[in-house]
């Protein structure tokens, strides 16, 4: 005997509320990061103060609109944004790739990026016109974009399907990682430790010019991700049984790596390589709320920020008065997040 | 016997002629080796190719002396470089031992290119006291090494290093000479700091700017040491290692009375624009603009125009002099308002280096 529909459906809305439930929870998390990370800084700022520079700038005087406009608000939104970039793009990337091991990083899409600022910094190679400034910037995102096109060239190729996407992927990081020793190579002292303070990732490069940049690519892409949702569920099922759905898997594909392409390129090019994000968000995403990915998929985008805004508020803590690069800092408590979640699920 | 009568006058000569020529130099280097030569050095390798700029305040052609380097004064010279270039055609084929980094060093081509001396910094760049390897290496291959050094312990070693340069290189009244001078003005600072039993320490805030990354402060080595050294209170010791990001927040609440960024970048480069042939009005316009930025604005040094720049690679060299000259005056002005950076660098220039220094080298932004 089968249950019948009214139980199916029973346990299905209750389900569907434990899952809205869990999803809340991460934003509530997420949001008492981000005030906390906007909270706690060297000097004596308090909390209320804060505020009163939010919402009111004229009445504080200099020094407490510039620490809070200039320094907390940048760092923290910008954690939040490129948390959720990074998160977002693994979380389809492991979808697309069936594989639980895909991230930005896996595929070589960081290492092009790291090698297209390389370029900038050490022999001031970009593209006519972009000078200064935007030299990294534009460039870490070219080659980021460059690669997966790249990618999905060599795999349309002979048709090889999600094995031979991840093993281009890796052959591509060797690649970039080769050509960027080159660079590295052939810096001076000076351009050397320039790059490495790049790649190491780093907060302290957000400001309202690259925010706004972040915050739009983000806002078109995100909603596009959402949309698919049910088709990437349908992949997650095998790819057999997606088409047999109706989906255009080699389209879906398609699209979402442009998807993880542009959102990986543009948190990289504005902070700089931050690893594991994109691995241990969507896991943690996962873990929490399922492989549904109407759920999954903003739960990625909320624990990317989550962790992001949290090892901001840690990478500040460690040293009061300096900055540790958090691109250090997200293994370090990224890490402990993500065995505990795995223990616990084993538990069960 | 007759033979012995014969040859002895002529034994006699060599004897002395040994004695007057070729008597071995040994030396103690900053890093405690002594070091014995058969005669002053005329094939050395450059450890740190920026070293030249040393060598050329002791040898008239610092070039024909050096039989290899590495690349590094190439990329972080700027123009200086291309000035030496000019008057030194040979620069360009001086072979490369390596590119920049110790790890880009080839101990065989140090080996081939048959040096009489390898001059290195104990801590540098280039290959440096940790180095065990290529110290090995070179040492088993006959090749001695002496460490030199003005970036660890700038106050303690840039005297003995330049002695050191001085024997080794057969130009010890060149090496006097630059000691003398260096002591005069150095004493000049540490005495007139020591009649001021309670002398106010004014904060600084240094920035090293390099490109578009976010700048670095020195900590408690280097730089922070100069910082130290003239009387004034480096806000950057607390960060742990020798350089590191300090959070602009806390900078903001230490609230430094004098800023100082260095930098090395060339016109039309991005980052702190000073050095050789350098412009007066592209030094100010770029450190103008690092001034300009909102997070720097709340602070006092800011406000009030205490606003410096300085070439960076003197934090690596017996110039030193001019830097610290700078860094006293712009933190005490009440002190050492009277000095004048760009007159030392004028004496240098006159008195010692092969290349004049000639461009900008500090500056001070005009309101």
């Amino acid at each position: 005997m089968y249950p019948s529909t009214a139980v199916i459906e029973k346990g299905y809305r209750k389900q569907f509320l434990k899952r809205i439930i869990l999803l809340a929870g991460l934003a509530v998390a997420t949001v008492l990061s981000f005030l906390v990370d906007i909270a706690v800084g060297p000097s004596t700022l308090d909390f209320a103060g804060v505020l009163q520079a939010i919402f009111s700038p004229e009445s504080v005087d200099l020094s407490v609109r510039v620490i809070v406009w200039e320094v907390r608000m940048p760092y923290a939104v910008m954690a939040l944004l490129v948390g959720a970039a990074l998160s977002l793009a693994g979380c389809e990337m492991q979808t697309i790739m069936n594989n639980a091991m895909a991230s930005p990083f896996t595929l070589g899409i960081s290492a092009a990026a790291s090698f297209g600022a390389a370029l900038a910094i050490v022999i001031g190679f970009s593209i006519p016109g972009i000078g200064g400034d935007w030299m990294i910037v534009v460039n870490a995102f070219l080659f980021a974009f460059g690669a997966t096109l790249l990618l999905q060239a060599l795999s349309s190729l002979r048709g090889a399907g999600p094995e031979g996407l991840v093993l281009f992927g890796i052959a591509l990081v060797f690649l970039f990682n080769a050509f960027t020793g080159i660079m590295q190579y052939l810096a001076s002292a000076e351009a050397l430790q320039q790059f490495i303070f790049w790649s190491l990732g780093s907060l302290t490069k957000a400001n309202w010019d690259n925010i706004p940049l972040l915050f739009g690519l983000f806002a078109v892409i995100a909603p596009f991700s959402l949309a698919s949702a049910w088709k990437l569920t349908a992949l997650r099922l095998g790819e057999e049984s997606a088409r047999s759905f109706g989906v255009a898997v080699k389209r879906l594909r398609f699209l979402s790596l442009i998807r993880i392409s542009l959102l990986t390129a543009g948190a990289t090019a504005f902070v700089g390589t931050i690893g594991f994000i994109g691995l241990v968000g969507p896991h943690i995403a996962k873990l929490l709320i399922g492989e549904d990915h109407r759920f999954s998929l903003p739960a990625s985008i909320l624990s990317g920020a989550l962790i992001m805004s949290l090892a901001s508020v840690i990478s500040k803590a460690i040293l009061s008065g300096t900055i540790v690069p958090v691109g250090i800092v997200t293994s370090l408590i990224g890490v402990p997040v993500f065995v505990a979640l795995i223990l616990n699920k084993r538990k069960r | 016997m007759r033979t012995i009568a014969k040859i002895s006058p002529l034994l006699l000569c060599v004897f002395f002629a040994m004695r007057l020529y070729g008597q071995p130099i040994t030396v103690t280097d900053v890093v405690g080796r002594e070091v014995t030569i058969p005669q002053p050095a005329k094939r050395v390798i450059l450890g740190e190719g920026r070293q030249l700029i040393t060598l050329s305040l002791l040898v008239p052609d610092p070039v024909a002396i050096t039989a290899g380097w590495t690349g590094d004064f190439a990329k972080s010279g700027g123009l200086l470089y291309d000035d030496y270039r000019k008057h030194f055609p040979g620069l360009d084929d001086i072979p490369l031992i390596g590119t920049s980094g110790k790890e880009t060093v080839s101990t065989e081509q140090i080996i081939s290119l048959n040096p009489d001396l390898a001059i290195f910094g104990a801590g540098s760049h280039g290959p440096d006291a940790k180095s065990a390897d290529i110290i090995r290496q070179l040492e088993a291959a006959g090749i001695p090494i002496v460490f030199i050094d003005f970036r660890l312990h700038p106050f303690k070693n840039t005297v003995p290093s330049m002695e050191l340069l001085g024997k080794v290189l057969g130009r010890e009244a060149r090496a006097k000479a630059f000691v003398e001078f260096y002591n005069r003005r150095m004493n000049h600072i540490r005495g007139t700091l020591a009649k001021q039993p309670d002398l106010k320490r004014p904060k600084v805030y240094m920035e090293m700017i390099r490109g578009t990354a976010p700048p670095g402060s020195p900590g408690k080595g280097n730089l922070g040491e100069y910082i130290e050294f003239v009387g004034g209170n480096n806000i950057g010791t607390i960060l742990p290692g020798e350089v590191g990001t300090l959070n602009m927040e806390y900078v903001i609440g230490e609230q430094p009375d004098v800023y100082v960024a260095t930098g090395i970048a060339k016109p039309g480069e991005a980052g702190m624009v000073i050095g050789q042939n350098v412009y007066t009005f592209q030094t100010q316009e770029s450190l103008a603009k690092l001034a300009a930025r909102p997070v720097v604005s709340p602070l006092n040094a800011i406000k009030e125009n205490k606003v410096y720049a300085m070439w960076h690679l003197f934090y690596d060299s017996p110039l030193n002099i001019a830097a610290v000259e700078a860094l006293a005056k712009w933190t005490h002005p009440e002190l050492f308002g009277k000095l004048k950076p760009h007159g030392v660098l004028k004496e240098i220039n006159e008195r010692f280096l092969a290349v004049p220094l000639k461009g900008v080298y500090f500056a001070e932004l005009k309101p």
